[in-house]
């Protein structure tokens, strides 16, 4: 391989123009649906509609209807909405991370997963709801003066899930739709619908590509990026956290929060890689989104995998270092007791696999990295499973010990949040433009001048030398 | 402003002789003081070798992983100021040698080394395994010997270029970083249990390599940092704007968050479960005078730096940046002191002298090798094909 | 409807570099009411345009103190003062339990600010029409095209000096776009009647959802299988047992762990002769006495045990306990009476414990030594 270091290469191939950008992505948006998209929409809606009916056995005849059983009281509702939590943090690290970081290429795949982001924070949002078995008294999770006189308890984790996930998913929607403001005012000049019209109009909120709001509009990204970031770390922070300030062997592990943040990077890069995929495949969109965006996806897979594979040598470590034989025990059962086929599905797609994208060739092939992005989505739910089942299955009292096995509604619900996320996913990608017209443009080669052109010979001046 | 061969003469630059007098004053003045405090109290000085001793590591090894991670990273903005980084992490050399002395005076540093304790104490017993003498001396030395070779295959060859002016030396120390990146993690995750956490042997946490990682880091950007801005000011630095300065900056505030993270991770999960081994080695540190202490680094180490470089002017202002960075490398001491000395003194705090004869050497011996390195080595990567890009960088 | 009204004259570019250097010129041509529209934020326009770097960072440092520290106070209030409670051994203020909220209500207050101020500041929401709207130069500016535009409400505003301006500088196309005031307001609208109108609805049904499900979901009980479940609860009806109550006394001779029974039944000179007090006349132990004492039997033997009952003569009068005959019980003999019962008296096994009991001799002993002092005990 050969490159040239001293050139910088544009993130958007072939050069298109303005103009070809702009009609390229507006296209899915201004056309009719065709026939493969309903035939995918229907599969989704099925799986969604599956996904209810099981979700109505369980509020009818109770939480009973789930695998859930003496000791394992935490089964499949937490394992999925750990999951689809941990799927919805790609987006915001994608979007307000990379760019602090500056990193261009994070343009042509910000918008989308932004996008997935909110649909999986909002699936994620049901489970905790689902698993208190009487959904409507949800309101009892948020601190009002109520008659009883009685607060929530600030001090325990599953109130700051409360917090971290409300919060996490109005900051992602307010982020999303500040980036979505003026590309909807694009839309809006270039629609002909009356009522299409309407809707973008009011929802452009009169932005006229103005440089002088261009300038707030900025500093404000800037600062919803700079939010967003701890932001993101702190959520699946609080996450872990639900397990780790137990005395749980198997749980309480001071590495868990970063370990708990490395994870959902990781299963939310697997999620958006694979799904920009097909979209970048149905839509056209390589160029936008080039085998070079895929790479430095696959890339950061690599990392975040690599540093998921840290945190299991290290629990492994400490637990033999701990001196602590329940600790010890813990760990030899999760590799080696009922569950060791869990565990070891998990170490072979979270570990193993993404270990693959230290090859160049791999890491730009595109169904070898699709598979290995699925790999990673089924390796990323079974570590949240051995988590969650192997510590709780065999607990501190043996007589108590059981083995824990899901039922046809856990699954169906499983299926369910799949069709429930992938039908957001699929009215998004036809309503809004799932690449931010805008980002893209300001990234296309030429796009921007050369910074001593634009430096005013008198605005500028070569600062260092002063104020020292 | 475009390369020309007068702005890139830095091979003939004179260093003012100030610096290296103060480097080999520092560095003299404090071995006198060592030498003094090995003869008045041997166990508090080895306490003290060590802290310096890590303090020297952090700023080597995390400037070498600051090279390495840009090479991973494909960064432009740091090519024009590498070389800080490059000439910091020669400091990788004169670690092994701190070593020795520690060698000698392992037993009164740490308990595990023992051998005769093992009988009476099982938890000890079950980890002596890994806490015994000869495989810390060969985990130790294997640590040593991977960081001189990633020193030599990115570093030496970062130089080279400069000759050669080949871009298949950047391709190669690309991939020389990118296989250094895992080596890295799992050394200094060892260095650290091994050095520091293994200094109260019952006492075990699994982000104990991440929290020293983060310090780091630290220490190794305050330390690049310190010395940009003094190349500017010296005008060894001319094309350097505030965006880079913003940058480093940046990095410097993302990090001082980061290690508060790991730290209130850390803290917050031993606190909430309140498990008895793990909760003594906070215990320890909230005993008596150490409680000052302990609240100090959270003032230290986070609250300043935080609102020090909270506004986005303050990152790119040359003087506050100075002020931060000296003042976060002072803060990391102060972290490791905290780390460190509770084992030797466990009712209060002891500082006197000596402790500050230590640092008083690491100091100046970060000066004199930074001064060594600089003297016959471009300040600037000039064969580096990234470094146009590098200086025409702008936010 | 006049739409003639003047409001700029605009001008379109091809590339970046040409709208910058246009932008420059205009700048220096003393212009101030100018404005540059391009489809993608171009760098180092704000310095050609001389804007000053924004202010909206400090709304978000101010509303993020703020959130910080109303939800620290917060969660303070609640938890150490309105509703203490312990939970896990831990302070009633634990500083390192609030962080995480600490940190997500600061995050959230000033993303939130930050946004509505920039919508209300610099957007001037509600405000949405623009005389430039639903032109071409917006359409053009919308695609691929660099704008820039010099309004007539600036001072120096001359339409054909301009439009000179703008052809000299090669522009693509030059225009003038017209308005009609009555239709596009230049004013904020912010107080607009339709807008507060809008509001008032908008707190209007959020204030009647939030009411409808404090008051109502949460007392709904769509499935109400597990408040009701298939099993005979305390005080409910049996039809299987025969005498129709659900409960079930306990089978003959059950003793109940911890509660032998009273040995003595029936034999009340063994009782004394056999029980002494366990209990030492101790402050507590007289204090109990006096409270139990006072609560069961003063009704009717009165406060000092004289048999002055407050019953005012809707029951017998009971003796009184100063009597010769009292006095000389023995312990176990008052012990057997309060557990017995005597004569009209029922018994209090039900009402009082037998350390209760116990305590309650004791006080009567002291009330017989205080009303009957005599002796040692009247010195």
């Amino acid at each position: 391989m050969s490159v040239d270091y001293s050139k910088e290469f544009s993130v958007i191939e072939g050069r298109p123009t303005l103009a070809e950008v702009n009609d390229l992505i507006a296209r899915p948006t201004e056309t009719r649906p065709d026939r493969l998209y309903y035939i995918i929409l229907t599969i989704t809606v099925s799986m969604l509609l599956f996904g209810v009916v099981c979700l109505g056995f369980t509020f009818y005849y109770g939480i009973g209807e789930w695998g859930n059983n003496i000791p394992v009281g935490w089964g499949f509702g937490i394992v999925n909405f750990v999951f689809w939590v941990g799927i919805g943090h790609a987006g915001t690290l994608i979007s307000a991370i990379l760019f602090l970081l500056r990193q261009k290429w994070r343009n042509g795949i910000a918008r989308f997963s932004e996008g997935m982001t909110i649909f999986a924070v909002m699936t994620a949002g049901l489970f905790p709801l689902i698993h208190v078995g009487r959904p409507w008294l949800a309101a009892y999770l948020f601190p009002y003066p109520n008659e009883h006189g009685v607060w929530v308890n600030f001090i325990s984790p599953l109130v700051w899930d409360v917090f971290a996930v409300s919060t996490y998913l109005t900051v992602s929607l307010i982020f999303w739709y500040v980036g979505l403001i003026p590309d909807l005012a694009n839309l809006r000049d270039r629609t002909t619908g009356k009522i299409k019209k309407l809707i973008y109009s009011v929802f452009s909120l009169g932005w006229r590509h103005s440089n002088r709001h261009w300038h707030h509009y900025e500093m404000v990204y800037l600062v919803l990026a700079g939010f967003a970031t701890p932001l993101v770390l702190s959520v699946h922070t609080i996450v872990s956290f639900d397990f780790a300030v137990s005395v749980l062997p198997g749980w309480h592990s001071t590495i868990f929060p970063p370990y708990f943040v490395a994870g959902a990077v990781f299963s939310g890069f697997a999620m958006v890689q694979n799904v920009l995929i097909f979209v970048r495949k149905i839509f056209h969109y390589e160029n936008i989104i080039t085998i070079d965006t895929l790479e430095k996806m696959n890339k950061i897979m690599l990392l975040t995998g690599s540093m998921v594979g840290y945190s299991y040598a290290m629990e492994f470590f400490i637990a033999w270092y701990s001196g602590n034989p329940i600790e010890q025990f813990v760990f030899i059962n999760r590799a080696f007791g009922p569950y060791a086929w869990a565990y070891w599905i998990m170490v072979t797609c979270n570990v193993i696999s993404p270990q693959l994208f230290w090859f160049r060739k791999i890491r730009r092939t595109v169904p070898i990295m699709l598979i290995i992005g699925m790999f990673v989505n089924v390796g990323m739910w079974f570590e949240r499973f051995v988590i969650v089942v192997t510590s709780l299955s065999r607990d501190f009292l043996p007589s108590s010990w059981h083995y824990f096995t899901p039922t046809w509604v856990d699954l169906g619900i499983l299926t369910g949040s799949f069709g429930f996320f992938f039908t957001w996913l699929l009215l998004f990608i036809k309503t809004l433009p799932v690449v931010s017209i805008a980002e893209v443009k300001g990234v296309i080669e030429g796009a921007q001048v050369e910074h001593h052109i634009a430096e005013d010979s008198t605005a500028y001046r070569p600062r260092q030398q002063e104020d020292i | 402003m475009s390369l020309t061969n007068e702005n890139f003469n830095y091979r003939i630059k004179e260093f003012p002789r100030s610096v290296s007098i103060l480097g080999w004053g520092l560095l003299a003045l404090g071995i006198i003081l060592i030498v003094v405090s090995f003869f008045i109290d041997r166990t508090r000085s080895s306490f003290n070798i060590l802290i310096s001793f890590m303090f020297l590591m952090s700023i080597g090894l995390g400037s070498l992983f600051l090279v390495a991670l840009e090479y991973v990273a494909g960064a432009v903005w740091s090519t024009p100021i590498r070389r800080v980084s490059e000439f910091l992490s020669t400091i990788l050399f004169i670690i092994p040698v701190l070593a020795v002395p520690l060698y000698f005076s392992m037993h009164e540093v740490f308990h595990w080394s023992h051998s005769e304790l093992l009988r009476q104490d099982a938890v000890l017993a079950g980890k002596s395994p890994y806490l015994n003498v000869p495989f810390f001396i060969i985990r130790t030395l294997v640590c040593f010997a991977i960081w001189l070779l990633f020193y030599i295959l990115i570093v030496r060859n970062s130089e080279k270029q400069d000759e050669l002016k080949s871009q298949a030396i950047t391709t190669r120390n690309i991939r020389s970083s990118a296989v250094f990146m895992p080596v890295f993690a799992i050394t200094i995750t060892l260095a650290a249990i091994d050095w520091m956490m293994s200094l109260e042997p019952h006492w075990f946490s699994t982000i104990f390599g991440v929290y020293y990682f983060a310090g780091t880091i630290l220490a190794a950007l305050a330390s690049a940092t310190i010395a940009v801005v003094l190349f500017i000011r010296k005008g060894y630095f001319t094309n350097i704007t505030e965006d880079h300065l913003y940058s480093l900056g940046a990095l410097l505030f993302a990090f001082v968050n980061f290690w508060a993270y790991i730290a209130f991770s850390q803290y917050l999960l031993i606190w909430y479960a309140n498990l008895p081994e793990e909760t003594t080695w906070f215990l320890l540190r909230w005993q008596g005078s150490w409680k000052i202490v302990s609240i100090a680094l959270i003032v230290i180490h986070f609250i300043v730096p935080y609102f020090g470089l909270l506004s986005q002017p303050s990152k790119m202002n040359p003087r506050r940046l100075m002020f931060m960075s000296v003042w976060i490398l002072f803060a990391h001491l102060f972290d490791l002191y905290w780390l460190i000395m509770p084992t030797f003194s466990r009712t209060g705090v002891t500082l006197g002298w000596m402790e500050f004869a230590f640092p008083i050497a690491a100091v100046g011996l970060v000066i004199v090798f930074f001064t060594l390195k600089a003297k016959n080595t471009n300040i600037i990567p000039i064969g580096d094909p990234k470094l146009q890009r590098g200086l025409d960088f702008r936010l | 409807m006049d739409k003639n009204l003047l409001f700029a004259v605009t001008a379109l570019f091809d590339t970046p570099g040409e709208i910058i250097h246009a932008a420059r010129a205009v700048r220096e041509a003393g212009y101030t009411n100018y404005d540059v529209n391009t489809p993608y934020p171009v760098h180092g326009m704000d310095s050609v345009m001389k804007l000053k770097p924004s202010t909206l960072s400090y709304v978000a440092l101010v509303l993020g103190l703020t959130g910080a520290f109303a939800a620290i106070f917060f969660m303070w209030w609640v938890s150490a003062v309105n509703y203490p409670l312990v939970i896990g051994g831990k302070p009633y203020f634990s500083l390192p339990a609030f962080i995480p909220i600490t940190f997500e209500v600061t995050v959230l207050l000033a993303s939130i600010g930050t946004v509505v101020a920039m919508l209300f500041i610099y957007f001037k929401l509600p405000n949405n029409s623009y005389p430039l709207h639903d032109t071409d130069y917006m359409r053009s500016v919308s695609s691929d095209k660099f704008g820039i535009v010099i309004m007539a409400r600036d001072p120096m505003f001359d339409e054909e000096k301009i439009t000179a301006l703008f052809k000299d500088m090669k522009a693509g196309s030059v225009a003038s776009v017209y308005f009609d005031p009555d239709e596009i307001g230049t004013l904020h609208r912010a107080i607009d009647k339709r807008f507060l109108g809008f509001l008032a609805a908008v707190f209007i049904i959020t204030a009647a959802a939030t009411y409808f499900s404090l008051n109502y979901i949460l007392y709904w009980q769509p499935f109400n299988w597990m408040a009701e479940q298939w099993k005979v609860t305390a005080q409910s009806k049996s039809t299987y047992y025969s005498d129709g109550f659900g409960m079930r006394m306990p089978v003959e001779g059950t003793v109940a762990r911890g509660f032998m029974p009273f040995l003595y039944k029936g034999n009340q000179a063994a009782a004394a002769k056999y029980m002494a007090n366990p209990l030492v006349a101790s402050k507590e132990v007289l204090a109990k006495g006096q409270d139990k004492f006072n609560t069961f039997c003063s009704p009717c033997h009165g406060y000092f045990g004289k048999g002055d009952s407050r019953l005012r003569g809707q029951f017998p009068a009971p003796p009184s306990l100063q009597s010769e005959k009292v006095r000389n019980y023995k312990d176990g003999d008052i012990y057997y009476i309060i557990t017995e019962g005597q004569n009209i008296m029922p018994s209090y096994a039900k009402q009082i414990t037998r350390e209760e009991r116990w305590a309650i001799i004791h006080y009567i002993r002291a009330l017989q030594r205080s009303q009957n002092a005599g002796g040692s005990e009247a010195k």
